[in-house]
């Protein structure tokens, strides 16, 4: 494999097409947990660790089971060339909605420590569109499954990584005196804006 | 000459800032001796600790320089009586913080009748350093430069601390404040004195004394005075304020850095004040008590600006009116100088062993702000002296977080009050911060 | 069109494969909280004021079920509520008093002596740090109102340099009587009627310079109830919860308005003179 495909992959996600910032998806937990620095890291530490099993299962499921086509037969009823691929963005949805909730009971029973940490965020990504749009997204360019996985994975790094210079942004701004007109979730937006601006500043740093 | 040819301070300090001086208009004429007053009112806690035990009582007869209080305690100095005559009433009368403080009043009976010296030491190298402390001690000797922390305690640092430089502090360099520039001038023999008899109860030889350039004649006076005097400087400062800051002062002299919490014996120095030198060399070579100071009374409305012998508890009202007088509106009447005093709202608080000056400024001179958002410009934050984020903790104070402040290090906070004056916001920092201070401790003390 | 029930179909099968595997996950792997937490917390008022001392309602609930915390801490739950909380934790809960903060002080502007222009921070505990404020007085009310910003249910009113509660909004939850500085505010059971609102020490001439309105410590009130107020030094206290009418505070004709019924207290300041 050359190596500047891992680059791609590994820059790609985490700088050059950031998910929030450059693709504008997950915006929803992006707003809503980057009040203070240390949920930004709960919450990133839990859309990491989703991204990657969800990546991980949807790539699987998605070149052995949907890509494949089918032909068979019982009893008098045939299929011929049937290409469930059309389905995926909905087996999608379904299967990494079910995944994140097994893990969850499987977190909150196994590792109630860690659960305390990320737990109560689980729900919040469970059909968040930034999990599956990197899925759709690795359906799409046919990867191969390590890939896909790592591209998940460094896809949530980049998610974590803006979720942070968000919340300090935020945290700083809380300090501030800003004007009536723009308290709230007006000021977040707009610095939301100029974070994403900066982000462009990457574009062209891999290929 | 000395042995030690030292250039002027080769250290700059972080920070600081060179407001406008002020000076000229008390820096010249000589240190004035008012009359006698017809009562003087005491304030009985004149140091930082323990405040001393009143012995005496209403009608008690007294005689200047007697003892009216003693020590109470380790960190404690005694009080004595400004002049001759009959103790009056123990009242209240207004502090220079504001709040009413305990005085005793001493009617006096004009003829300023000195009491028994204590025993004088004219040869005081010969005299034993225990005995050297104790007289310092009883001499209710605290530091003049603001502080007031009993000097005996300063001197007698503990064991483990291994001292080797005796710091003396001549920067005055508040701006309108030229008490110790006039005191360095006319009594620079006693200073010199002083910083001996302080070397010999610390059992060090190594003296700088730190002056500002813009005093050459308290520089020469010193440097005349001190001649044939081995391992003693005097070292001529850059004029910046605060240069008389306690770290910043021994950092100039000797490159050592005071550490964030630290104290100057951390780092094997002891930081004394011109005006108790001259107290101390009083003490022990005549033996008498601190009864009097140097205080600069200016200011553009007072009539007659200079610099005046007080007795611990002349009234300022008196005070103004030895310096001729109000000749215009004032709007501020400020006990100490302009960047670290504390604004008065009474003629009725007194001289005490740490007052320094008195300085009243016009309506012109004062500004009334109205404290706006921080700007982040980070000039306070390019002035402060101990180099702390002014403009976060600006911020996070105005938002009551103070456990960010003291995550920020409000406590090392010198209130030098330059962050307030280079501010174009007009943000109160000083205000902000001491307020954090007073938050923090008290929830450490609930804790 | 076979493709299509096909993948429906399909898709059913999964939808239904992956709930029975999440269902039998919960049951196997369940993990056991107390329903009464939750139960509790509905019942709690949901102000998340931190009366109490703990962080939000629902971290009470969670105290009063697993440290054994009462529930008695919270001071702004209904009483109704109060007896079923109690009775989910199984305790017996008696009955309890309803309390009101007093700010005791008259010390308004126009009454008030003003010895130096305050400008400075906009807060009571950040000019107490600064010799307080401006008025004279050392004991009264700085008037910058940190007590009514901290107040959540809005019940102090700044009103002409002095606050005043108005004890019908007024939960007694106490984080006024933290704030203020000079420890002028008090919790008093709702039921007293008035109150001699001063609260400095200083000697009556002292005190009278100060301030017009201040308790002077003459001891008229003392000397026609001598079970209601007490003098302890230069100022007069009423006994909590007493029953001190119209008529009796006519009577006693306080000679500068200190002692004041709670209800001309809260109305005056609309042309009444003596205190404010």
């Amino acid at each position: 494999m050359p190596s500047n495909e891992w680059l791609t992959i590994t820059v790609g996600a985490i700088l050059v097409n950031n998910i929030v910032l450059s693709r504008i998806l997950g915006i929803c937990p992006f707003l809503g947990v980057s009040k203070k620095i240390k949920t930004a890291l709960g919450m990133g530490g839990a859309v990491i660790f989703v991204m990657g099993i969800a990546s991980l299962t949807t790539a699987c499921l998605y070149r052995w089971l949907l890509s494949v086509k089918l032909d068979f037969r019982i009893g008098s009823f045939a299929v011929q060339n049937l290409d469930m691929g059309f389905t995926r963005i909905l087996v999608f949805i379904v299967v990494i909605a079910a995944l994140v909730q097994i893990v969850e009971i499987l977190l909150q029973k196994f590792s109630p420590a860690l659960y305390g940490a990320l737990g109560i965020y689980l729900p919040l990504i469970t059909t968040n569109c930034a999990v599956l749009g990197a899925a759709q997204l690795n359906a799409e360019s046919g990867r191969g499954i390590l890939q896909s996985t790592v591209y998940g994975i460094c896809s949530g790094m980049g998610f974590a990584l803006a979720l942070i210079l968000f919340a300090s942004l935020r945290e700083r701004l809380e300090l501030s005196r800003i004007p009536k007109a723009f308290q709230g979730t007006s000021i977040a937006l707009i610095t939301a804006g100029i974070l994403a601006l900066a982000f462009m500043g990457f574009s062209g740093l891999v290929k | 000459m000395n042995s030690h040819h030292l250039p002027a301070a080769p250290h700059h300090f972080a920070g600081g800032i060179h407001p406008a001086d002020g000076k000229a208009m008390s820096a010249s004429g000589t240190i004035r001796i008012p009359p006698l007053l017809d009562k003087y009112f005491l304030v009985i806690q004149q140091n930082i600790g323990i405040p001393p035990k009143l012995l005496v009582k209403k009608g008690d007869p007294v005689k200047k320089g007697q003892l009216i209080a003693e020590a109470g305690g380790p960190i404690s100095v005694p009080l004595h009586a400004p002049t001759s005559g009959t103790v009056g009433d123990t009242l209240d009368i207004p502090g220079a913080n504001g709040a009413p403080v305990p005085a005793v009043e001493i009617i006096s009976d004009g003829k300023d009748e000195w009491c028994e010296p204590m025993e004088p030491y004219a040869d005081w190298r010969n005299v034993s350093r225990e005995r050297l402390l104790a007289r310092v001690k009883d001499a209710g000797i605290v530091g003049m430069g603001g502080a007031a922390f009993p000097t005996h305690a300063k001197l007698s640092p503990p064991p483990e601390r291994a001292i080797d430089t005796l710091v003396i502090n001549g920067a005055e360099c508040e701006p309108y404040l030229t008490a110790d520039d006039h005191l360095m001038r006319e009594a620079a023999q006693a200073v010199i004195t002083g910083a001996g008899i302080c070397a010999k109860i610390l059992r060090i030889s190594h003296v700088l004394i730190g002056v500002e350039e813009n005093k050459p004649e308290a520089i020469t006076a010193l440097r005349a005075a001190a001649k044939g005097i081995r391992d003693l400087s005097v070292v001529p400062l850059h004029v910046r304020y605060p240069q008389g800051g306690e770290k910043q002062l021994i950092y100039a002299l000797t490159g050592r850095k005071v550490m964030a919490g630290g104290l100057p014996m951390d780092v094997g120095c002891v930081v004394q004040n011109v005006g108790t030198l001259a107290a101390i060399a009083d003490a022990v070579i005549n033996g008498r008590p601190l009864i009097e100071r140097v205080v600069t009374v200016t200011g553009s409305p007072v009539a007659e600006p200079g610099n005046f012998r007080f007795r611990l508890g002349t009234p300022v009202r008196k005070a103004l009116e030895f310096a001729g007088g109000i000749r215009k509106e004032v709007r501020k009447l400020i006990l100490g100088g302009p960047m670290m005093g504390f604004a008065q709202s009474s003629l009725d608080v007194t001289v005490s062993k740490n007052t320094s000056g008195i300085l009243l400024l016009a309506a012109d001179e004062v500004r009334q702000f109205e404290a706006g958002p921080c700007l982040s410009c980070g000039r306070c934050v390019e002035a402060c002296p101990m180099r702390l984020l002014v403009s976060t903790l600006s911020k996070v104070c105005e938002n009551e977080r103070y456990d960010l402040a003291d995550e920020n290090y409000v406590m090392n906070c010198l209130e030098c009050g330059i962050c307030t004056y280079v501010c174009p916001a007009g943000r109160p920092n000083v205000q902000h911060f001491r307020r954090a201070k007073a938050e923090l401790r008290t929830m450490k003390r609930k804790n | 069109m076979t493709n299509v029930i096909l993948a429906a179909l399909a898709l059913a099968i999964l939808g239904l494969v992956l709930g029975m595997l999440i269902g039998y996950t919960a049951k196997r792997f369940a993990v056991q909280t107390d329903p009464r937490i939750e139960a509790i917390t509905e019942l709690l008022p949901g102000a998340n004021c931190g009366g109490c001392g703990y962080a939000g309602c629902a971290d009470y609930a969670r105290a009063m079920v697993e440290d054994g915390v009462s529930p008695a801490g919270c001071a702004v739950v209904s009483e109704e509520n109060f007896q079923k909380i109690s009775q989910a934790l199984g305790q017996d809960s008696g009955k309890r008093e309803r309390k009101v903060a007093v700010v005791y002080c008259s010390g308004d502007n126009g009454h008030a002596r003003r010895v130096a222009l305050y400008n400075g921070l906009n807060d009571c505990r950040a000019a107490a740090v600064l010799s307080g404020g401006g008025k004279g007085c050392r004991f009264g009310c700085i008037g910058l109102g940190s007590c009514a910003r901290s107040c959540q249910f809005g019940a102090i009113e700044l009103r002409n340099g002095l606050a005043v509660v108005h004890p019908e909004i007024c939960k007694g939850c106490g984080k006024c009587t933290e704030v203020c500085p000079r420890k002028l505010i008090r919790l008093v059971s709702a039921e007293t009627k008035a109150h001699v609102y001063c609260n400095s020490l200083d000697k009556g001439p002292a005190k009278r310079k100060n301030c017009t309105a201040g308790c002077l410590a003459c001891r008229k009130c003392v000397k026609a109830a001598p079970d209601i107020f007490n003098a302890q030094g230069f100022l007069v206290r009423a006994r909590e919860g007493a029953e001190i009418s119209d008529e009796l505070i006519a009577s006693i004709n306080c000679p500068t308005g200190a002692l004041q019924s709670v209800a001309d207290h809260l109305r005056s300041g609309k042309g009444k003179e003596g205190a404010a």
